[in-house]
């Protein structure tokens, strides 16, 4: 018995996007989170400002959160995890299994999005090279946007605020030998988005960007990167860092400035890893059990090439935002409508056909 | 480089030391002021923007075919505030740039050539070894232009002084009036300045110099010029009846 309903897994920027546009074109949404709470990684992460434009993230998520939530159209389980997929396209049966324990429930739906994201690179698992869990002031992206939420920077060793910060762009990211070959995307704004705010709120810092290529494309280029260099004065240094050693109470950064075709060694206060984006473990575990084909870094393929982004190898079963690739949040709502849309057709013309 | 906090460790083999560069070291604080005299000058702002270290001025720059000069790190130098550098390259690379401005071509809209000639006025106007230097060899230029209002007069065109401008340059000295004189131009009929100069732009020439302070510029790189020049000067202009 076929289903008008469409199923949106992952309540993030993306499954958000995708469940509203499903709606307001008269479908059906069931959106499924793991989390007991809608918004995904930027909410979880306690996002400070959005990339490019860096307003405040916590008061536009809640709004597509709300938009979400007040529409007649979609029913919202939190706390609910994928565990089995049943029946076929048009009448999808999953079972969802809620993430405290044993409480399981079945739900049918036509068609499936997959919204469920990526996770930041983790750099203690792979590499030590930069001594993340050895210095208390080194951290990452994530971990800078949150202190940057409470409008407090500060170095975790001794609660000061930092003269002198660096980032350290491509963590994680174009490196072999961590087996992550591809570009995050997003690292480079972010980092020169934190660096102006770092910048504007303790006006007497120099903050440092050491990077591979600056990839800024797009208006992004004018918005962040421009600003950041002639307005904020954030020092852009073409040259990774190779290690970091302790120095006193202060971190020596060792690397190359190529341009100017020297080794450096210059001392920071704080010391921020621009980690990228892999499949989070959402991402892994529901391409499993949906069996759709997934890349060598685990995202979800999108197999149809780039005139057809969001279709996954299975019939019904549509794909959005990181979950199938480093994406920026315009990448991701746009993917997401893509999505909803191919949902909402594919159960539409199922329909049509029985009619006839 | 990086500007670091503390000052630039002897260790560092990348820094040319300024002994072995030649030219006298300095406090740093000498330094951050010569360098904040370069960023006070109205026209630091429309020259440095945001350096993409691209380098396309120095594939279009014409002195860093020749020399190690490279508009590029002038820039870069600047925009970093490395002051051990902005004040090494006061002392060497700016005077090694032909102020052609081939450099505009910048994509960011910067002025690197524009950058050197802030560089170079705060040099001459501090007195820096590299600007005395740079300055010996047109002291008889400054003096020609800031006596007579022309740069180069015929009879400066000495064979000993241009060997290499072959035979002809001893017969037309011996007889430069002659030479002078088939000039069409009457003006040019002049051997001891560039063409023939009215008492009244004389006057109003020196008055420039002195109300502008142009003159004053030279009295840290060439004193003895300074004063020969300001003598000349008041001489004529109290002649004048001008009291300047």
């Amino acid at each position: 018995m076929s289903s008008d309903k469409v199923a949106v897994i992952g309540g993030g920027p993306g499954g958000l996007c995708a469940a509203r546009s499903v709606a307001e074109i008269g479908g059906e949404v069931l959106l499924i989170e793991q989390r007991d709470f809608l918004g995904g990684t930027p909410v979880a992460e306690n996002y400070a400002g959005l990339t490019p434009h860096g307003e405040p993230a916590q008061p536009q998520i809640q709004q597509m959160i709300e938009a979400v939530t007040a529409h007649p159209k979609v029913e919202v389980k939190l706390g609910a995890e994928l565990s089995a997929l049943a029946g076929g396209p048009g009448a999808f049966v999953l079972t969802l299994r809620g993430s405290k324990g044993a409480e399981t429930q079945t739900v049918e739906c036509g068609a499936i999005i997959i919204a469920t994201g990526f996770s930041h690179f983790d750099p203690g698992r792979a590499t030590q090279m930069y001594g993340y869990f050895e210095f208390p002031d080194v951290i990452t992206q994530a971990d800078l946007e949150a202190m940057l939420s409470a409008h407090s920077v500060i170095r975790p060793s001794n609660g000061q605020a930092p003269e002198r910060v660096c980032f350290i762009q491509c963590v994680g990211s174009r490196d072999r030998q961590i087996g992550n070959e591809y570009c995050s995307k997003v690292c480079c704004a972010v980092a020169s988005k934190e660096a102006i705010e770092i910048r504007q709120l303790l006006p007497d810092s120099k903050v440092f960007i050491f990077y591979i290529d600056m990839r800024m494309y797009g208006f992004w280029e004018n918005e962040i990167y421009w600003p950041a260099q002639e307005q904020h004065h954030v020092q852009y240094v073409k040259g990774l860092i190779t290690e970091i050693l302790p120095r006193g109470d202060r971190l020596l950064v060792r690397g190359e400035d190529t341009t100017m075709g020297r080794p450096m060694e210059v001392p920071m206060d704080l010391v921020v890893l621009s980690v990228g984006m892999e499949p989070s473990r959402g991402t892994r575990e529901v391409a499993k059990l949906l069996g759709v084909k997934q890349d060598k870094y685990g995202f979800i393929e999108a197999v149809c090439g780039p005139l057809d982004p969001v279709g996954t190898d299975r019939e019904a079963i549509f794909v959005c935002g990181a979950a199938f690739g480093p994406a920026d949040l315009e990448d991701t709502v746009s993917s997401a409508a893509s999505a909803a849309v191919r949902a909402v057709g594919y159960l539409r013309s199922l329909s049509a056909a029985a009619a006839n | 480089m990086i500007q670091t906090s503390a000052p630039r460790a002897e260790t560092d083999v990348y820094f040319k030391a300024p002994d072995v560069a030649g030219y006298a070291e300095v406090p740093h604080d000498e330094k951050v002021r010569l360098f904040e005299q370069v960023k006070a000058d109205f026209r630091f702002g429309d020259y440095l923007y945001g350096c993409y270290e691209c380098g396309i001025c120095v594939a279009a720059c014409p002195s860093a075919k020749f020399y190690d000069f490279s508009p590029r790190r002038v820039a870069q130098a600047a925009a970093r505030e490395d002051v051990d550098l902005v004040y090494q390259q006061m002392q060497e690379d700016i005077w090694e740039c032909s102020q052609c401005f081939s450099c505009l071509r910048c994509p960011r809209g910067n002025n690197p050539g524009g950058i050197i000639t802030i560089m170079r006025e705060v040099a001459v106007n501090n007195g820096l070894a590299s600007a005395k230097q740079a300055l010996v060899g047109y002291s008889r230029i400054i003096y020609k232009i800031m006596s007579t209002g022309t740069q180069v007069s015929p009879d400066m065109l000495r064979a000993d002084a241009f060997p290499d401008w072959g035979p002809e340059t001893a017969d037309v000295a011996d007889n430069l009036d002659l030479w002078r004189r088939a000039l069409p131009a009457e003006t040019m009929h002049t051997t001891s300045s560039g063409w023939s100069v009215a008492d009244k732009t004389l006057v109003e020439l020196y008055l420039i110099w002195l109300e502008t302070g142009a003159l004053d510029m030279i009295a840290e790189v060439d004193r003895g010029l300074h004063s020969i020049l300001l003598e000349l000067m008041e001489e004529r202009l109290e002649e004048e009846g001008i009291q300047p």
